[in-house]
């Protein structure tokens, strides 16, 4: 069932309910005090009834003709009046009462003689109900008459009766005009709602770059219009992230695969010299390991992604990584012609994982030898301030621009300078340190001029700061 | 046939001049898009190929840039990015052709030929002056029905003086069209050439086709 036909019918009914209640409360409210009202009057007129005859000294009335001219409102209202003896008989009744015999009940006599007044109700077929008040008169504290006052509950059922149809009629409108009302209420309220399910489904067919136009309120469809925006926003940058990374990634594994297929479709054209034909195969042996190394980090960057790289933590102590790598270094550097140099190496202990930041040294490290002019120096430090490992790389190399300060931790982003000078490079070394920094709740800082060299700075946490 | 290859993947780069080289167009090496716009404005070249990715200035920029210059030179696109609408952002620019690597040789050099030859004329294929007939798909040359060897060089020169038959044709624009950017002007290797080719193609026959214009330069006719 469509939210608005709910929404009306829920509202329907809880109108409905609280109208029927109000109607019923109401209904009883003003019975009860129509009923009061006549009762008062019944109460007036038998109390005046009482005086007259107290001031007779209690003599009985003898005849009707005496009755109307002591009580002459008798013969104008619609009241009638009976005074009884204590057995309960007649002895003298108003005449306006002459249709039926009006008996006086047994209640009303008990409680004549408990001295006490009552109010009854008595009720004939085909005739209005008749309301009656039963006052006893006591002389010495025995009962000389019952007087009995009573009147017809006609013109009362009539009220009633006209304030039960106004009821009935006017319910039923007011729920009808408040449905409709509802109605459009509802529908407007979740216009939007519908305006947004048809912009979904366009973004769903695959348009991202569509957004919602966001109500001017800052109402709850206002907030899931922004929210909803905000989520396309992200799908849309991280959409085309992805499509930006397979199009890099698919450029630096098809730059490997042009140079073999092209050597080698060069050198079959004719017969060649066996030089030659050494030449492409060493060749494509460079090829085939930049693709792999291309391919290797790839894999372990997706897989990095996806979480499925074990990562330790351990307390690992940095001086003596750094010592090793500073020894591997040397090694590496021996036939470029470039000095590997150990600054201040103070202790350092963090936690982590001992491979990862092997890795990552090893990384910067063989970055800063990679983009270094022959002749250069390259120099690790690690230093403690008390809050804060400080494990920086310094070289004299190409240098980055402020610029590209960010963009090098891009996956497969690699500067012009960086290209122009060596081939080597795949581009996702610097986003492997980026993610094993990250890995570590540190932050990697890099100092850079173009042509001047650069540094980079590996801030990690403390296991036990002491500052 | 003078060719300029813009590249910044050297052992690409490398191959292609190879590959032109060995089909005896003369070819210019550029690894970076604005030091190649320069180089493409400055010298007449008849073909261009043009890898997107470069330093400095994007391939599809380079060609925008020559294009506005009104230079016409055919280009054709080299690039490793496959999808169509990458292929019509090319095309679009002002190439005249679209190459997605990996490519092999065959269809690079097809691919120049048919460049080259929408460029000089709306000649069909094979190239004729009088019977003095070449074939650039093949690279045969034959007069009379009968073969001619060809070093690459006499090739390449009878190849430029064939596609401008008639044409007086002087030596700095022979030197532009057949030789690369290292050919020292200041020698005289293209008369050298063109007798080389003279005793190939004119020698015991009673018409000839290479005629010598004093003072200015070469022209190829039939007459």
């Amino acid at each position: 069932m469509p939210l608005r036909v709910r929404l009306t019918l829920w509202y329907g009914t809880a109108l409905a309910l609280v109208l029927i209640i109000f109607s019923v409360v109401l209904y009883a409210i003003t019975a009860r005090s129509l009923r009061d009202t006549v009762d008062e009057s019944l109460e007036d007129t038998a109390m005046t009834a009482v005086r007259s005859l107290e001031e007779r000294g209690f003599l009985p009335l003898i005849n009707e003709e005496e009755l109307l001219s002591q009580f002459p409102e008798l013969t104008r209202i619609d009241k009638f009046f009976q005074i009884f003896s204590p057995s309960g008989t007649i002895t003298i009744r108003s005449p306006n009462i002459k249709q039926h015999e009006v008996p006086l009940s047994r209640t009303a006599l008990d409680t004549a003689f408990a001295g006490q007044r009552i109010f009854e109700s008595a009720k004939y077929p085909k005739e209005p109900p008749l309301r009656l008040i039963s006052v006893p008169i006591m002389y010495r504290g025995n009962l000389l008459y019952i007087v009995q006052v009573g009147t017809s509950m006609e013109s009362v059922g009539e009220t009633l009766q006209r304030f039960l149809v106004l009821l009935v009629v006017a319910i039923p409108i007011a729920l009808a005009v408040s449905l409709a009302g509802g109605w459009f209420l509802a529908g407007r309220a979740l216009r939007p709602v519908d305006k947004i399910t048809l912009a979904a489904q366009r973004i769903a067919a695959g348009d991202l770059s569509q957004r919602l136009s966001i109500p001017a309120a800052h109402d709850e469809i206002g907030r899931l219009a922004a929210t909803f925006n905000n989520m396309i926003g992200r799908l849309d940058t991280s959409f085309r992230q992805i499509r930006q990374f397979t199009s890099d990634a698919s450029h630096e594994l098809r730059t490997p695969l042009t140079v073999m297929k092209g050597e080698t479709d060069l050198v079959l054209r004719r017969p060649r010299s066996l030089d030659d034909y050494k030449l492409v195969l060493e060749s494509n042996l460079e090829e085939i390991d930049r693709m792999t190394r291309i391919v290797d980090e790839l894999l372990f960057l997706s897989r990095a992604d996806m979480g499925e790289v074990r990562v330790e933590s351990l307390p690992v102590a940095m001086e003596s990584l750094v010592e090793d790598i500073h020894r591997q270094a040397k090694l590496l550097a021996q036939d470029r012609n470039i000095e590997v140099l150990l600054g201040t190496v103070m202790p350092v202990v963090v936690q982590g994982d001992d491979l990862r930041l092997r890795e990552l040294l090893l990384n910067l490290v063989e970055n800063a030898m990679k983009y270094s002019h022959p002749g250069g120096k390259v120099e690790i430090s690690l230093l403690n301030d008390g809050r804060e490992a400080r494990l920086s790389v310094t070289d004299q190399g190409i240098g980055i621009a402020p610029a590209d300060h960010k963009k090098i931790f891009q996956r497969f982003y690699r500067t012009d300078v960086a290209r122009g000078h060596t081939k080597k490079g795949t581009g996702l070394g610097l986003a492997i340190c980026a993610w094993i920094v990250e890995l570590h709740k540190g932050r990697i800082e890099v100092k850079s001029d173009l042509g001047h060299g650069s540094a980079f700075t590996v801030v990690l946490p403390l296991v036990h700061p002491t500052a | 046939m003078r060719v300029l290859v813009i590249e910044d993947e050297t052992k690409v780069g490398c191959f292609i001049k190879r590959a032109l080289e060995e089909e005896s167009y003369a070819v210019d090496l550029c690894e970076d898009g604005a030091k190649g716009l320069d180089m493409a404005l400055a010298t007449n070249y008849d073909l261009l190929v043009v890898d997107v990715m470069l330093p400095s200035m994007s391939g599809l920029d380079v060609l925008k840039n020559i294009r506005r210059e009104r230079v016409h030179t055919p280009v054709l696109i080299l690039s490793a990015q496959s999808q169509i609408d990458q292929r019509v952002k090319g095309l679009d620019a002002g190439a005249d052709d679209y190459l997605t690597k990996p490519f092999a040789i065959d269809e690079l050099l097809a691919r120049v030929r048919a460049l080259l030859r929408r460029g000089a004329s709306e000649s069909p294929g094979i190239l004729q002056v009088d019977d003095l007939m070449l074939n650039p798909a093949t690279r045969d040359v034959t007069r009379g029905g009968q073969r001619i060897d060809l070093t690459l060089k006499e090739y390449a020169l009878l190849e430029y003086l064939m596609r401008h038959t008639g044409r007086v044709l002087t030596r700095p624009m022979i030197s532009e069209h057949v030789w690369n950017q290292d050919f020292d002007t200041f020698t005289n290797v293209i008369d050298v050439y063109v007798n080389y080719l003279r005793n190939k193609i004119d020698r015991g026959r009673t018409k000839k086709l290479i005629h010598t214009i004093r003072g200015s330069g070469y022209m190829l006719k039939a007459d």
